[in-house]
C-alpha cells in the first residue's frame, strides 16, 4: 500500500514539477504526460483485483530513464529529476503485494483454457 | 438449483449493494460537475469557479478543440458519467449471472473510457500551457471509479469464460438467458 502512495506522489511530483522548477516545454510535456499516467496506474492499483495495473508502471519508468537522452534534454535538473523519479518508480511497481481475497482466479483465469 | 450470489472461487459478492452504491455516488457527483462545465461552454453561465489556476479553465473551455466536436467536450463526459451511474444501479445483486451484458457495459464504460477521459483532460497543460480544477477533480473521480469496477466486470467475464468452457453459447450467457444459467455456477 505504502508502495502505491509513493508512486501516486511521484506521479503527481512530475505534474507539478515542470512548473516549480522551470522546465523548459520539452521535459515539461513529457513530465505532463508521464505523470498522470503514474497517477492513475498507482490509483487503480489500490484495489486489489486490479493491484497488477502497478507493473504497468514499469515501461514508464523505464521511459523516464531514456527519455532525457531519446528527446535531448539539456537542463541537468530535468535530466536528474526524470531519471531518479523514474528509478524510484520502477522499484516501487516491484514491490509484491498481499492479496488476502480471492477472485475466482483473477484476471489470468480468462486466458487459461 | 439455487443461485448463488458469491461467484464460485470468490470471497464476496462485487455485484453488492455495498460495492456498487460508492461507484455510483462518484459518477453522479461527476456527472454534475461535467453537466456544469457544459453549461458554461453552451454559453448558458457566463463564468465557471476557479479558485486556483486564473483563467486556466476559461483557456481550455474556449479552445478549438474543446469545440471540435458538435457538442461540448464537457457534454460528452456529463454523458459518460451517467452511463456510468444508471449501468451501475440496473440490476439485482446476481446480476454478473443475470445481465452480463450491463456489466459489461459498465465495466468498459468506467474503466477503458474512463481512461481516455482522464487522459484528454490531464494532457490539458500540454496542448494549452493551463490546468482547470473542475476538470482535475472530474479526473481523480475518474480515476477512483475504475479499480472498484473492475471486480463486477471480472466476475462476468469469469461467468461467461465458464458457458465457452461448458460449450454452451457464450451469446445467451452474454444476455443472461435462464436456460444458460440453469448449466453453470
Amino acid at each position: 500500500m505504502w508502495s502505491l502512495i509513493i508512486s501516486t506522489l511521484l506521479g503527481l511530483w512530475l505534474m507539478f514539477a515542470p512548473g516549480l522548477l522551470g522546465l523548459s516545454s520539452t521535459a515539461a510535456d513529457n513530465d505532463h504526460i508521464v505523470g498522470p499516467v503514474i497517477v492513475t496506474f498507482s490509483v487503480i492499483a489500490f484495489w486489489e483485483c486490479t493491484q497488477v495495473m502497478r507493473k504497468y508502471n514499469i515501461p514508464l519508468g523505464v521511459w523516464l530513464l531514456l527519455a532525457p537522452w531519446i528527446l535531448g534534454y539539456e537542463e541537468t535538473v530535468a535530466i536528474v529529476n526524470d531519471m531518479s523519479t523514474g528509478f524510484f518508480v520502477i522499484l516501487l511497481s516491484l514491490i509484491k503485494m498481499k492479496v488476502e481475497k480471492h477472485y475466482g482466479g483473477g484476471w489470468s483465469s480468462l486466458i487459461q483454457s | 438449483m439455487k443461485e448463488q450470489e458469491i461467484p464460485p472461487g470468490w470471497d464476496y459478492n462485487p455485484a453488492a449493494w455495498s460495492q456498487r452504491i460508492p461507484i455510483v455516488i462518484l459518477a453522479t457527483i461527476g456527472f454534475f460537475i461535467a453537466a456544469y462545465l457544459s453549461l458554461y461552454q453552451l454559453d448558458i453561465l457566463s463564468n465557471v469557479w476557479e479558485p486556483f489556476f486564473g483563467d486556466g479553465s476559461i483557456t481550455i473551455f474556449n479552445s478549438k478543440i474543446s469545440h471540435v466536436l458538435p457538442i461540448p467536450d464537457a457534454a460528452l463526459g456529463a454523458f459518460g458519467y451517467l452511463l456510468d451511474a444508471v449501468t451501475g444501479v440496473i440490476g439485482n445483486t446476481k446480476r454478473w449471472r443475470t445481465m452480463p451484458w450491463i456489466v459489461i457495459v459498465f465495466g468498459l464504460a468506467v474503466g477503458p473510457l474512463g481512461f481516455v477521459s482522464v487522459m484528454l483532460v490531464v494532457f490539458q497543460p500540454v496542448l494549452f500551457d493551463s490546468w482547470c480544477t473542475l476538470c482535475l477533480a472530474s479526473a481523480v473521480i475518474s480515476i477512483v471509479m475504475i479499480g472498484p469496477a473492475m471486480d463486477e466486470f471480472l466476475a462476468s467475464l469469469q461467468y461467461m469464460k465458464r458457458a465457452k468452457d461448458a460449450n454452451v453459447s457464450v451469446w445467451r450467457a452474454f444476455w443472461g438467458m435462464k436456460d444458460v444459467r440453469e448449466k453453470l455456477t
